[in-house]
Parts: structure tokens; sequence; C-alpha cells
């Protein structure tokens, strides 16, 4: 009995010097200051802030670039918060939204196809998770499962700001997220990020041809319904939008693909569709950097297109 | 379950707290029960598989042991038959197959049969030779054939070496685990204390290891000659340290338990020659060759020419058990050739001074013969990591190109780099080495600071026993040593990339 205390004390002692050297690298290491969920904070501000009625636009970066939040608040005569983020983060930011969901909202969802591949992107990475918690630590509690996946979330955190801080304290760099120019900084007051305005249509990158799975994930459906019964129950409206997506890549993935994709979320949840199928791909002009980047054009014609639909859908003239 | 997995820091004191409460008896009980879900978490069904191979194993070893004459052959051959085919119908199936439709396209033959959609059970190369050393030996008579099922499952499913190895002979493992196994401070420590070195080797270096390998490997036509060979040369520590690292963490958990296992590696890369190298890398692999095929075979005991057929052969089939890839067999023949002529040449090696005998003998001898091995086996490694034979081969063939630029480039940036200060000079390090990879100046930085200290503690441990040393240091210096190895692995390990790094050898 003495050695089992013996053993369970020397590893308390251990255990404690590995909490307290943690600890203080955890404490110390500051998030990158021009990291992209920066953004989340505007947004989640912007969310507690904006009175209702007002439309929320949730996705991933399909919606950060490819919404004039401006145009629609104008057109619309409500206040409009663009809450698309990041395709990595999953739904957990649609979790965290029901905290502020309340009477007369409008939420427009638009996820991205990829986060229909599996569980992960559904529910979100851990890596992008561990960045957008460390901006707001409250947020741990929004993610999918969160005490399963606490300690993956924080281990993953904590070397992200040791590598951060390396790179920033020996090198003068940030932790490079290979995202470019698509920086927290670079959002106007409404959420949208603004970063590739101005540009014209004069495309700098190449974008790749590449198909997006669009796979069938009955548990992201029932989500998405138990979501919708939630906003219900709360006086809001949630409608669906399909993701800005580049034609070519259409063409690649399947339009019979995308079809099926909209056809099982109209048979799985209640939550209405506004896009018309007929437009669900954009021309191949009207992109940035990525096949689901609007341009400044791009955004325009999508923004006029949804606020068209949303007028149709709640019969305003 | 992984080892490197939060769901093993649960599992592992759980199961150890309860075995250490239980009364001897029931012991057997809950490692094997512990050891079935260690496997399940994985893909449940396949530890049908399993059991269908223990229970033949199981009446095949009570039946060679009552058995007389040809009766014993014939069940050892049941035996035998049962694991192989196992094993042969899982990872060879499709591979045979393949190779023989590629050739009936080639002489023209209709052939009709298509792969079938099988995925191969984590480990099964691994328990079926496990399984296949216990019949062999209760046949030749070394070990008496055990009468408990439950032990019998629990010596091939027993869960620290269960997917990895290493792969146990019955009669090391059979007896400890009836044995009734106290706590014991110091053993129970120094397992904990494997387990953390085994788990910093794998979370630490060989992941970091991986971010500088696999973006080589996955497209190496994107790639010449300096970032293939610094990629060949990370994959060398990459698949040491995840291998050796797999197998301290089994001998440390077993040995908190009581149960020791044989050492699988004995720092490898410090073999002056190939026929060394293998007395010290996968260890139990390599004894279970030499001792179930290569003497079989006939081993040294009969002509030269029939020697190296039986040496060759036996590192051909080793390839094979690794994967059933014509890379394997590749690097298993270059293995085969290496210690063939390793072999035939070992007496000149004596004759003109390459061994200790020469006048050349000291440290300069040992170490070109260090690095001559190292760098012959980092050679095979090619074969080994590269993903098919047509990759394997643009990286063999393009090992010396790209150099005359990569060397222009880095002395133009040591150029800038020399007498402008320490500052200066350390960019020019830097960005010369970020020409060969695509990891951030910090990934590097921390990966070099990680690897040095585990070459400084490997070369210790090379030159003596260091957890015997660090018991002459006061408390507080042994207790900051595991502190900072214990945070090390949650501070340096690579999960921030958001990728899961399996052990390799699971896929064997």
């Amino acid at each position: 009995m003495n050695n089992l205390l013996k053993l369970v004390q020397r590893c308390l002692q251990v255990l404690l010097f590995v909490a307290v050297m943690s600890g203080c690298m955890f404490i110390t290491a500051r998030p990158d200051e021009k990291h992209l969920y920066r953004a989340s904070v505007l947004k989640s501000n912007l969310l507690v802030q904006t009175p209702s009625p007002r439309i929320i636009l949730f996705g991933g970066s399909n919606i950060a670039f490819g919404i004039d939040s401006g145009l629609m608040e104008r057109s619309l005569a409500m206040p409009v918060i663009n809450d698309g983020l990041h395709v990595g983060l999953g739904v957990a930011p649609l979790i965290e939204l029901k905290k502020y969901v309340r009477s007369g909202d409008i939420i427009i969802i638009s996820l991205e196809y990829y986060n229909f591949t599996d569980e992960a992107a559904f529910y979100g990475q851990p890596q992008y998770l561990a960045d957008w918690i460390e901006f707001s630590p409250n947020r741990i509690w929004d993610v999918h499962q969160p005490l399963r996946q606490m300690p993956s979330i924080y281990t993953i955190m904590l070397q992200r700001k040791i590598n951060r801080q390396v790179n920033y304290y020996l090198y003068g760099l940030s932790l490079d997220e290979g995202r470019g120019f698509y920086t927290g900084d670079k959002f106007n007051e409404r959420g949208d990020f603004i970063g590739h305005l101005g540009e014209g249509n004069n495309n700098q990158f190449e974008i790749p041809n590449s198909v997006y799975p669009v796979n069938n994930m009955d548990e992201a459906y029932a989500f998405l319904e138990e979501f919708n019964q939630f906003a219900l129950s709360k006086g809001a409206t949630v409608f669906y939008e399909a993701q800005a997506h580049r034609q070519t890549n259409c063409d690649i993935t399947g339009m019979k693909n995308l079809r099926n994709f909209f056809s099982r979320l109209r048979n799985k949840t209640t939550i209405p569709l506004l896009t018309d199928l007929g437009d669900l791909c954009l021309p191949d002009n009207l992109f940035y950097d990525t096949p689901y980047h609007l341009n400044e054009q791009g955004r325009q014609i999508r923004t006029e297109r949804l606020i068209d639909n949303l007028k149709f859908a709640l019969g305003i003239q | 379950m992984l080892f490197n997995s939060f769901n093993f820091l649960i599992f592992f004191p759980i199961v150890t707290t309860l075995y250490f409460m239980l009364p001897h008896r029931f012991r057997w009980a809950l490692l094997l029960g512990a050891s079935c879900y260690f496997y399940m978490v994985f893909i449940p069904k396949y530890i049908l598989i399993l059991f269908v191979t223990i229970s033949v194993d199981y009446f095949a070893g009570i039946g060679i042991e009552a058995a007389q004459g040809r009766r014993r052959r014939w069940l050892l051959g049941a035996s035998i038959l049962a694991n192989v085919g196992m094993l042969a119908f899982f990872k060879y199936f499709n591979f045979a197959n393949e190779n023989i439709s590629a050739l009936a396209a080639f002489i023209g033959w209709n052939y009709p049969i298509g792969n079938l959609e099988i995925i191969l059970p984590i480990g099964l190369s691994f328990h079926t030779f496990q399984s296949l050393s216990y019949t062999i030996e209760v046949y030749r008579g070394n070990q008496a054939a055990e009468r408990h099922f439950g032990y019998l499952a629990l010596y091939v499913l027993f869960y620290p070496q269960l997917v990895a190895g290493p792969i146990e002979r019955p009669q090391n493992i059979l007896h400890q685990l009836h044995e009734e196994h106290h706590f014991e401070y110091q053993r129970v420590a120094d397992g904990l204390k494997w387990m953390a070195w085994g788990m910093f080797k794998k979370v630490v270096i060989a992941d970091r290891m991986a971010l500088f390998a696999n973006p080589v490997y996955d497209s190496p036509t994107e790639f010449q000659g300096p970032a293939l060979v610094v990629a060949t040369l990370a994959f060398a520590v990459q698949i040491y340290c995840d291998f050796s690292g797999y197998s301290d963490i089994a001998f440390g958990s077993a040995q908190v338990m009581g149960i020791r296992l044989m050492k699988n590696f004995n720092h490898p890369y410090f073999a002056k020659s190939i026929s060394e190298f293998w007395q010290r890398w996968h260890i139990s692999l390599s004894t279970w060759f030499r001792d179930y095929v290569y003497i079989r075979l006939g081993g040294n005991r009969s002509s030269p020419p029939r020697w190296a057929f039986n040496l060759f052969l036996t590192f051909l089939i080793s390839g094979l058990w690794h994967g059933a890839n014509w890379t394997f067999i590749i690097w298993g023949a270059l293995h085969g050739i290496y210690a063939v002529f390793g072999g035939i040449f070992a007496n000149a090696r004596d004759r003109y001074g390459v061994t200790g005998k020469s006048p050349l003998h000291g440290n300069l001898q040992r170490g070109l013969s260090v690095l001559s091995t190292f760098l012959i086996v980092c050679f095979a490694w090619v074969f080994f990591r590269a993903t098919s034979l047509p990759d394997a081969w643009y990286v063999v063939g393009h090992l010396f190109s790209g150099w005359g630029d990569f060397l222009a480039q880095s002395y133009l940036l040591m150029q800038d780099g020399f007498g402008n200060g320490f500052w200066a000079l350390n960019d020019a390090v830097f960005n010369s080495m970020l020409l060969l990879t695509s990891v951030s100046r910090g990934e590097l930085t921390l990966t070099m600071l990680a690897f040095f200290c585990f070459l400084i503690i490997e070369v210790k441990q090379e030159r003596g026993n260091f957890m015997e040393e660090l018991r002459v240091y006061k408390p507080y210096v042994r207790m900051a040593y595991y502190a900072i190895l214990v945070t090390a692995i949650l501070v340096l390990g690579t999960s921030y990339t958001g990728v899961q790094q399996a052990f390799i050898y699971f896929q064997f």
C-alpha cells in the first residue's frame, strides 16, 4: 500500500510540474492578431447587440465572401448579420448561434457541400475548433460532444500556440494557415469579408477543378431539422440557401448529385430551400480564388438573387 | 485502440487498477476482455477471425501433445494451414489476383476473377505469427499444450502486443500470464517510464518526421534529389521511432502488470553491418524468421550457394510478410542481397581491416561502418515507403538530380548570411533548409530541437542503461526530466495539424 501511495504521489508531482509548465505556456501565448477567426468575435458581438427581427446568414466562407449584407439590409429594411466564416468550423458556430436566436429572426443556412462529407467536416475539425475557441473560451461548450472533444481540442490549442509563438518570437511570422489574404482584419461592420473587393473580375488565382463530394449524411439532416425546430420554438424562421458553386466544379461533381443532395434535404428536413434548383451553379468568371468564393460581381448577383428569393418566400413585394 | 489516443489514456489506468485489485484467478478474464475491447475499437467483427484461429490452435496444440508419429505432423499442418490460409486470404488474395490478372491480360487470356472487397484486419500478420509459434513450439516439445482456452486466447490477444508485436514465443509469455504478479513500485515506475519514452518517440519524433517525409512520398514526382534525400532520411527516423516507440509502450504497459515482453529494438542505426542491423531491428520478427524459416531451410549448415539462397529467400518472405506489394518484396530482396554479400565479404573484411581486427581499428572505422550500413538501409527504405513501384523507381532515379540548383541557391543564401551577425546566418541556414521542405520555420526549429534531445538520449542508451543512470540523480532532477518528457509529448506533438498519425506497422 505504501508503494502504491508512493507511486501515486510521484505521478502527481510529475503531473503538477507538467501542469505548471503547460499552464504557463498556455496563458502567456497570445492569439494571432491577424487570424481569420478574430472576425468571429465581431460576429458574436453582432449577434448579441443587433436588435431583432434581423437576418442572420450562416455558413462557411462562401457566405463571408459571397454576400453583400448592406445591400440586403437596404432592400429588406432589416438588419443583416453575416455569420459565415470558415468551412472547417462545421456547424459549431450554428450551435453557438442557438444562444442568440430570438423571435422574428430569419436564419439562412448555407453550408458548404464539403461539410456533408463526414462527421468531422460537419461538426468541425478539431484544429480549426481549437483556434475558434481560443478567441472565446466559452465556445468549448458549443462544439459537438464537448466533454469528449475537450482533451484533444485543448492539446491542439496548446500545440498551435507554441508553434505560433516560436514562429512569432524567433522569426516574426504568424502560424501559416495557408489562407493568405483571408485574414481577420478584412471584415466590414456587418461581418462581410471585403478583402477581395475592388479587384473587379481580374481573377489572380488558378481555381482548382476538383470534385466536391456530396454525401448522404442522415445525421447532418437530423441535426439541421433539430435546429430548425429549435428556431421555430423561439419564433424564428430558418431557410436553406445553396452554397455558391462554380459551374466547372458543378459539372465535375455532377448536377445529378447536387440535385439529389437538395432532394434529400427536402425529404429529411422541413427547412424551406430558397435557391431555385436551376440556379445551383454560377458562371466561372464570377469566382475569385476558390470554386465557392465569389468575386465582387458574383457577390452582387448572388445577393440580388437571394433578396428576390427571400422576398418571395416571405411574401414581401 | 491507438496507444497515442485519449481513449488509451483512460483505458490503461482503469485496466491496470482493476488488474491489481482483482484476485489472481480472475485476472486472465479481465485482460482477455480488455484486450478484446482494445482490438474491437478498430473493426469489431474481425475479433471472430482471431477466435477461429485461436480455437484451431487450441485443439491442435492439445492434439499434437497427445498424438504420436505422423498424426502430430498432420495436426501441425492443419494449424499452419488455418493460420497462413487466413493471412493469405485477407492479405494476399487481391495482390495475387491482380498479378494473375495482369499476366493473363499480357498473354491474352480471359481471366474472370475480380478482386474481393475486403479490409485487412489490423495486426493480422503479427498475431498469425504469434499463433503459429505456439503450435510449432508445442510440436517441437518446447512448450506444453495450454489446457485453458482463456490463457491461450490471452497469449494471442494480450493487448500491449496485439496489433504490432513484439511477436512473442509461448515459452516466454504463457507462464508469465499464469503467474501472480504483485504491485512492485520500481517495476511499475520503470514500466511507466518506458511508456513515456515510447510515447515521446512516436508522438514527437516520428510524427514530426512524417511532416517531412509524407508530402514528398505522397507525390514524389514533384520533387528532386535534395528533397527526396531529406524525405528518405526523415522516413528512416520516422519508422524507427514509430515502431520502436510502439514497442516501448507495449513493453512498458506489460511491465506495469508484471509481464516482461522481449525487447524488439536495440538501437539498430548504430549497427556496423546488415547482419548486426537485423540483430537490432524488429528482433522478434527476425528471430522468428531465423528459427522457423531460415534454419528450417538448412540455415548456414549447407553449401555456400544453398546458404545464400536460404538467406535471400528468408528476407524475400520477410518483405512479403510486411505487405502485399512489389515494393515490399523488393525491400526484402534488397536486404537479402545486402545480407548475402555481407556474409560473403565478412572474411575479406576481417582480413583487410574493415572490422575490429584491422589496423584501422577505431572510432573512424566504426563510424564509417555505421554510416555505410545506415545509408544502404535508407536506400532500401525508399521501396518500403513508396506507395508504388513507379514512385520508388522515380525516387531512386532522382536521388542525385537537382543538387546543382539547390547548392547554388543555398550558396547565395549563405553569402547573405555570413558576416552579418548570428540572426542573418540563422536566417540563411533556415532558408536553405526550407528549400527542401514545406514545413514552417517554427515546425523546423521544434523538430530539430526535439530530434537532438532524442539523439542524445539514444546515444546514451546505446552506451549504457540510461534508466539506471538516471537513478543516481537527485529526485527533483529526475522528476524534472520526466515532467519535461511528458510536457514535450503534450506540447511538441503534431495533433495541431489535425491529422492523427496511426502507427506505421498497424497496416501489417
